[in-house]
């Protein structure tokens, strides 16, 4: 039984995009299908997160062929929380985009997009195997550049096409390194990768291939150098749309990035967590300071996106459990609190008027109720107590200073700051500072926009004061993740 | 009461006060004050019923685990120190709660204004009664916060927005620093329990990482405590109303960080470390704030400078190695309380009753407002330290502590008398200007307001504070005794020195000192007050020595333009650029990973070179180039040169006995050739050639640029496939597969098992991908409108179309449909031909070449060659059941479904059933479930690729018909356009 809860988590949003294809004459009928199989997927993840919880890994041969020989679905704490989170974002974006989308992007297809790109997202969360693990990457990107261009203006396309040919570069290197792993160790399931990797004596053709791959997936998490298609294409798009990508695209990377350094990789990390350390720090300073000088909603977040996800990298390369411990907790606030600061600028512009923060403001008086969700996220980004980001900053730093890392800690508390310094900016520009158009008039947003944001907020508190049973799940990820053996053994079922 | 319950109320009632002021009606002023009012009563009360314990040498505490993972808890906990501190903080707060009732606009909206207030209070006190390090690093960024809020109170004024963010800037990075500090401290200790990092004092020093956390923690405290060179926020945050400055920038937020250095003082002082730092802070700070108060012409802004002054004289107290410096911190740390925010509400009234708080507008107010002007006359006199007030008690403790400090370096102390004289002197001048400037003089004239006397309740706070200050003036030791003993005795424990507060020690060096500054400031003032009343621009000598500039300045350089290179740099918005910086960047990773680990050499003999494929494989790398070189200048071309590409590829396949492969390899091969060549029909025309932009050489060093790198990228990638083609692991897959294939998969065709059955969950994802491919492409031409350069109609469909016209044919392109007669008959008469070939790929593909994927493409292929041989119309007039959204929706249902159906029989999903089934006229058919999941593939592939084909085609058919020229409205039939969803 537990073995089809990791299935349906890629078959029911495949089924969604099927079924809300087949209903796409019928408008109505085609939205509540569209948020029926969403909340199937958050049901379905629940139970997946529970089961893993309960049981330990779910281990699903697929086409019951055993390992390494099929495609091993494999769901380990890390998995399962990823799943959960994707669902429950993926449902609040849907629910808001009920509220955003008109005809003309119901007709591009937009419902059945969306449920391909949460196909994406939780097949790279549930797969053990690394051609699957590309099969899903490749499905994310194509379901998000059907996203990104549905609104069909031309700075969509221009994000767009400029979004899609970055990214196949990066796909093509992940299908090249996959090649050349399986040409030198012979498997692609990644529990049996994790057993062979070691015994490769090619150890510089490996790290190549290593590097190849941590490429491509770094390009997709967007680290430093390879971040610049992120803020170049996710101010353009639909907003429930750049939601979904801001929280869970990049995350898909680093997903991968984390799943491969700890239980494939893990043959030579002077070098390869070496590599990652600097990455993470320049990813985190670059990010900033893009996002200082912007002066967009969306761009500033995207920055942003940017330099959190240095935050999360910096926990892998350090690489103690504590380290991962920390990475964990951030990717899951992260994923949040950034998805939610997106809707908020959705709302904020319907009200507004713009995204640019010149010609914004005056929200503060028109929309105390915004106001008050927009902290919470805002606020628990630059890493404010009691907030969620408060305790992944604390551990990853902690982490940093237990490994007296001080030059990445104080990376780490230089952005900490200029996090601060873009949050006021918003702050200040879009609801302190009267609306340069005169008072801005206080109507309400759609209950379906609100809703989402008020229960994406909701977890951003939850997740802050009550922190100890996350704490305890990402406790158990990082000892999951540190002791690789333990993975292999559970899906290939014998001891080497 | 339990110690907990204590504790907790003291902490928790501000928050849950503040919550129920928010949810106040936006009026509701007299409710909201009466509540906050009532709760700082209620805390003070709590904080009183403490004394009992605390003057013991008793302490409060309270333990509630919270992530006890990370060795943290909540810890509250109450000595003597933090009991002094709980009850500033209530007490004066319960009297600016009264105060800010009068002063509070009814326009405003004051429950929001109180409900910060209380939230501040509450975090205020959290603050001094943490017993934990982190909870205390927590409260701290929770004040910073909260004090953004009330100093953005006004945030209708730029002014206050930009303080606001200042004063956020500069505390919370602070906050961050103590945050960091904090953390070190807690792994040099092993604790982040106060109780134990007090106890580990000898530890703390000798620890390595001694300098590092000091640092850190000593960095937080300046900030919050507006120490130079990080003073200037408190000016700035005066844009807040003024019972928020009389409250946090007198009494309690600035006092944090002092708070802080005195709470670790016994563990962290005592270091030369730490007289640098802190001592040499509060020096200068305690200078140039005295000195710069002098030449502020707001009441407030005196009052700040000021406030920086004194806080730096607390400072360097505490930086001195000295416990009776450490009481006289403390004292003055109560004393400036008390004077500094009277003052401020004083400032307040003025501005409420007058208008304005500009010191050269004000004059003579002591007639209008008497009863003010003594209060205000009191307190500035204890600002300046005059005999029988407070102030001027703990100035001598000061006095005595500078003339017998131990500092580090000599030099430094001869200088600490004298700069202790001088600030005490500049203190005199600004209090007298603040005095004399606003209350004597002629009466005030144009005023914005008449002056008169506020409110008496509004004047009821300040009473009290200015009878503090006499009383403890007169007799300190019975009034304030007993609370400043507890104190130090909580701080310094058995340590605490004896010291005598008294008015009068007899006449000795300290009072001889008070004397001499006393005159001086007299002095000064008489020689500055005209300059003075007639405005100085700034203070004279330090006046381009302005932190808040050098701030604005880094911000603005950080901010903007290191952040602008660096777009500039990395983050082009072009994509060349970008698709550059990738390669480079895996060129980079890759090479330099092999080179630093080194590449073993092979095992395997290459196998002979195969004349006849070489050439074949030069043939094919050929096209490449040429594709490539083509693609920018002449596109037909490129087009055919991939297609050469592709079927060199194809006849690889079949050379190395892959014919599935190949087949697969040809269907798609056509199918893209054709659908880029009606693409490449709307592609605008070619852009000049770039010499006219740029001279010649530097584009051609571009291209070679490119070029190189490029083949640095090709060259390295092929280097990787060698050495890992000459190197085989011993067990590969694909023998796994070879072997598996038909005992255990059911199919004698690997590629098909392996596509449908061994990794058939790839195939899964992989047809969802040709789905969404073929929705986007439909949603993104749906709305495409092609560029103006490229609607008109092209060279051979005018000459048709003369043609026509010149035989006066009834309908248009008929001249076409009459040259293609043969071929339009014959494609006729092959597309069941080609239906039924499709099929038997589509049936036999599990165990021979075929299958669903490549018979989808066959079925394609039969209706392209319909479209392109009958036009667009008349395929569609005659294929109504083209539906192409409905069959690729039924494809994937059904290729999903096939993975769920294997749940029926209580198998993993996607496994496939497998049985041979006897059909009549057929006979025995190998049926396995995996044929319905290549049915779905098959449909799929057909609806996907017919939706790319209608996009594409109809592009001609709008064209057409947004395009009027000569030509009639073409008869487009709609129908497969609505079908799909609304084109045309």
């Amino acid at each position: 039984m537990n073995g089809w809860l990791a299935g349906l988590a890629v078959l029911i949003p495949l089924a969604g995009a099927a079924v809300t294809l087949l209903a796409h004459g019928l408008p109505r009928a085609q939205t509540v299908l569209s948020l029926l199989f969403a909340a199937a997927l958050l049901l379905d993840a629940s139970l997946l997160m529970a089961a893993v919880w309960r049981d330990g890994m779910v281990v699903v041969q697929a086409s019951a062929w055993d390992a390494p020989f099929g495609i091993s679905l494999a769901v380990d704490t890390l998995g399962a929380v990823m799943t959960l989170i994707a669902a429950i974002t993926g449902l609040a974006c849907l629910a808001y985009a009920t509220a955003e989308i008109d005809e003309g992007h119901r007709r591009a297809f937009f419902h059945p997009l969306s449920h391909v790109l949460l196909a994406g997202v939780c097949g790279s969360f549930v797969t053990g195997d690394l051609f699957n693990l590309y099969v899903w990457f490749e499905v994310l990107l194509i379901a998000s550049f059907g996203l990104l261009v549905i609104g069909g203006t031309r700075a969509q396309t221009d994000g767009a096409v400029k979004y899609v040919a970055l990214n196949l570069v990066a796909t093509s290197l992940f299908l090249l390194a996959t090649g050349l792993i399986y040409g030198l160790t012979g498997t692609l399931n990644m529990a049996d990768l994790s057993r062979a990797v070691p015994r490769v004596e090619n150890t510089g053709v490996l790290n190549a291939a290593a590097m190849l791959l941590l490429a491509a997936f770094g390009m997709k998490a967007a680290v430093f150098p390879l971040f610049f298609w992120l803020p170049a294409s996710y101010h353009t798009p639909l907003v429930a749309v750049s939601a979904v990508f801001a929280g869970l695209l990049t995350k898909v990377g680093v997903y991968a990035l984390i799943r491969t350094v700890t239980l494939i990789f893990t043959h030579d990390p002077e070098w390869i967590n070496g590599v990652l350390l600097w990455t993470a720090g320049l990813t985190m300073l670059t990010g900033v300071l893009g996002a200082a000088a912007q002066n967009e909603w969306r761009r500033i977040l995207s920055f942003h996106i940017v330099s959190q996800i240095g935050y999360m990298v910096m926990g892998l390369a350090i690489g103690t459990k504590l380290a991962i411990v920390g990475s964990v907790f951030y990717l899951v606030h992260h994923i949040v609190v950034k998805a939610n600061l997106f809707l908020i600028a959705g709302v904020a512009q319907r009200l507004t008027g713009s995204m640019e923060l010149k010609r914004s403001g005056g929200l503060y008086e028109a929309a105390p109720w915004l106001a008050i969700l927009f902290f919470i996220p805002a606020f628990s980004l630059a890493g404010f107590p009691p907030l969620s980001g408060f305790w992944a900053k604390f551990i990853v730093i902690k982490a940093a200073l237990d490994e007296r890392s001080i030059a990445i800690a104080a990376a780490a508390l230089v952005t900490g700051l200029l996090t601060i310094y873009s949050m006021t900016k918003i702050w200040g520009e879009a609801f302190w500072k009267p609306h340069p158009a005169g008072p801005v008039e206080e109507t309400g947003a759609p209950r379906a926009m609100v809703v989402p944001i008020a229960a994406l907020a909701a977890c951003t508190i939850v997740i802050g004061l009550f922190a100890q049973p996350f704490l305890a799940v990402a406790e158990r990820t990082a000892a999951e993740l540190t002791d690789p053996s333990a993975y292999a053994a559970a899906v290939l079922g014998r001891l080497p | 009461m339990p110690d907990g319950i204590v504790l907790a109320c003291l902490v928790g009632l501000p928050f849950v006060a503040a919550i129920v002021a928010g949810l106040l009606p936006t009026r509701a002023r007299d409710t909201a004050s009466m509540l906050a009012g009532a709760v700082a009563l209620v805390c003070l009360g709590l904080v009183w019923s403490a004394y009992g314990t605390v003057s013991g040498g008793g302490v409060l505490r309270a333990e509630l685990p919270w992530m006890p993972q990370l060795g943290l808890s909540i810890v509250l906990r109450m000595d003597g120190f933090a009991w002094l501190f709980a009850g500033l903080i209530t007490g004066i707060g319960a009297l600016v709660v009264l105060y800010a009732r009068y002063y509070m606009s009814a326009e405003d909206p004051v429950p929001r204004f109180f409900s910060f207030l209380l939230a501040f209070m509450g975090a205020m006190t959290g603050l001094v009664l943490s017993g934990h390090l982190v909870q205390l690093a927590l409260f701290w960024e929770l004040t910073s916060f909260l004090s953004f809020l009330l100093i953005g109170y006004w945030h209708h004024t730029a002014a206050a927005r930009d303080g606001a963010r200042m004063a956020l800037t500069i505390t919370a990075t602070g906050g961050l620093s103590l945050f960091a500090g904090v953390l070190v401290l807690g792994h040099i200790v092993g604790s982040y329990d106060l109780d134990v990092v007090l106890a580990a004092g000898d530890t703390i020093r000798d620890h390595p990482l001694y300098i590092v956390a000091l640092i850190l923690i000593v960095l937080g405290a300046l900030t919050k405590s507006a120490q130079f060179p990080f003073h200037f926020w408190l000016p700035h945050a005066m844009a807040a109303p003024t019972p928020v400055s009389a409250y946090l920038h007198s009494a309690t937020l600035v006092k944090a960080g002092v708070f802080l250095l005195a709470r670790l003082w016994p563990v962290m002082a005592g270091t030369d470390a730490w007289a640098w730092t802190v001592g040499l802070a509060g020096l200068i700070t305690m200078l140039i704030g005295a000195y710069i108060a002098i030449f502020q012409n707001d009441l407030k802004g005196l009052l700040a400078y000021s406030t920086i002054s004194h806080l730096g004289l607390i400072t360097l107290l505490l930086g001195l190695k000295s416990e009776l410096a450490l009481i006289a911190a403390i004292f003055h740390t109560m004393n400036h309380a008390a004077f500094k925010c009277s003052l401020f509400m004083a400032a307040g009234i003025i501005d409420h009753e007058t208008g304005t708080r500009d010191i050269r507008r004000l004059s003579g107010l002591n007639g209008p407002m008497p009863f003010t002007a003594r209060l205000a006359l009191v307190a500035a006199a204890a600002m300046a330290g005059v005999p029988l007030l407070n102030g001027f008690i703990s100035k001598e403790m000061f006095f005595a502590e500078a003339l017998s400090a131990t500092a580090p370096v000599h030099p430094l102390l001869n200088v600490l008398p004298l700069a202790a004289m001088l600030a005490s002197a500049f203190s005199v001048v600004y209090s007298l200007r603040f005095i004399h400037g606003v209350f004597f003089g002629s009466p005030p004239t144009d005023l914005p307001r008449t002056p008169h006397e506020p409110a008496t309740w509004m004047r009821f706070p300040v009473e009290i504070l200015v009878l503090t200050c006499i009383m403890v003036g007169v007799l300190p030791a019975a009034t304030v005794g007993p609370y400043l003993d507890i104190a130090a005795r909580a701080v310094l424990g058995d340590a605490t020195p004896y010291y005598s507060l008294a008015v009068w020690h007899g006449v000795n060096l300290p009072l001889l000192m008070s004397v001499v500054a006393m005159a001086a400031g007299v002095t000064i003032y008489l020689i500055l007050q005209r300059r003075l009343r007639e405005g100085m621009d700034g203070p004279p000598l330090i006046r381009h020595l302005d932190a808040q500039r050098l701030f604005e300045r880094a911000m603005v350089t950080l901010s903007w333009r290191l952040a602008r290179t660096l777009e500039r740099i990395a983050g082009t918005r072009r994509l060349q650029p970008q698709l550059r910086l990738i390669l480079i960047a895996a060129i980079v990773a890759g090479a330099g990973a092999a080179f630093v680990r080194g590449v073993g050499p092979g095992n395997l003999v290459p196998a002979p070179i195969d004349p006849v494929l070489a050439l074949l494989w030069v043939v094919g790398a050929a096209c490449a180039l040429g594709a490539a070189w083509q693609a920018k200048f002449h596109r037909l071309a490129a087009t055919i040169l991939l297609g050469g590409v592709g079927l060199v590829v194809c006849v690889t396949f079949v050379w190395f006995s892959a014919p599935d492969l190949a087949l697969t390899q040809l269907t798609v091969e056509i199918v893209t050739t054709v659908l880029l060549l009606l693409g490449l029909r709307w592609l605008p025309k070619r852009m000049q050639s770039s010499s006219a932009r740029e001279p010649e050489v530097l584009g051609r060093t571009r291209r070679l640029r490119d070029l190189a790198i490029a083949t640095a990228a090709g060259g390295c990638m092929a280097m990787l496939a060698y050495v890992v083609m000459t190197r085989t692991p011993p067990e590969l897959l694909a023998q796994h597969f070879l072997a598996r294939a038909y005992l255990e998969g059911g199919g004698t065709n690997v590629v098909n098992v392996i596509l449908v059955d061994f990794r058939g969950f790839d195939t899964l994802g992989e047809i969802f991908v040709v789905g969404v491919v073929a929705l986007t492409t439909f949603a993104l031409l749906r709305r495409f409108r092609p560029a103006a350069d490229s609607v008109e109609l092209p060279e051979q469909q005018r000459d048709q179309l003369e043609a026509d016209e010149a035989r006066h044919a009834r309908d248009d392109g008929r001249h076409v449909a009459d040259w293609l007669l043969v071929p339009f008959t014959l494609t006729r008469l092959l597309f069941p031909v080609m239906l039924v070939a499709a099929a038997f790929l589509l049936l036999r593909g599990h165990d021979l070449p075929g299958g669903g994927f490549s018979a989808g493409m066959v079925v394609a292929i039969a209706i392209i060659l319909q479209y392109i041989v009958g036009g667009t119309e008349w395929t569609e007039d005659r294929l109504s059941l083209l539906r192409p959204p409905a069959w690729i929706g039924t494809g994937l249902l059904l290729a999903a479904g096939t993975g769920v159906a294997a749940w029926a029989f209580g198998l993993p999903f996607m496994t496939s059933y497998f049985s041979y089934a006897d059909l009549p006229v057929l006979g025995k058919v190998p049926m396995a479930s995996a044929l319905i999941f290549d049915i779905g593939v098959f449909v799929l592939v057909v609806g996907a690729t017919l939706l790319m084909l209608i996009a594409l085609a109809h592009q001609s058919v709008r064209g057409r018909r947004s395009t009027p020229r000569t030509l009639p409205q073409a008869k487009a039939s709609p129908r497969v356009a609505d079908a799909v969803g609304g084109g045309g």
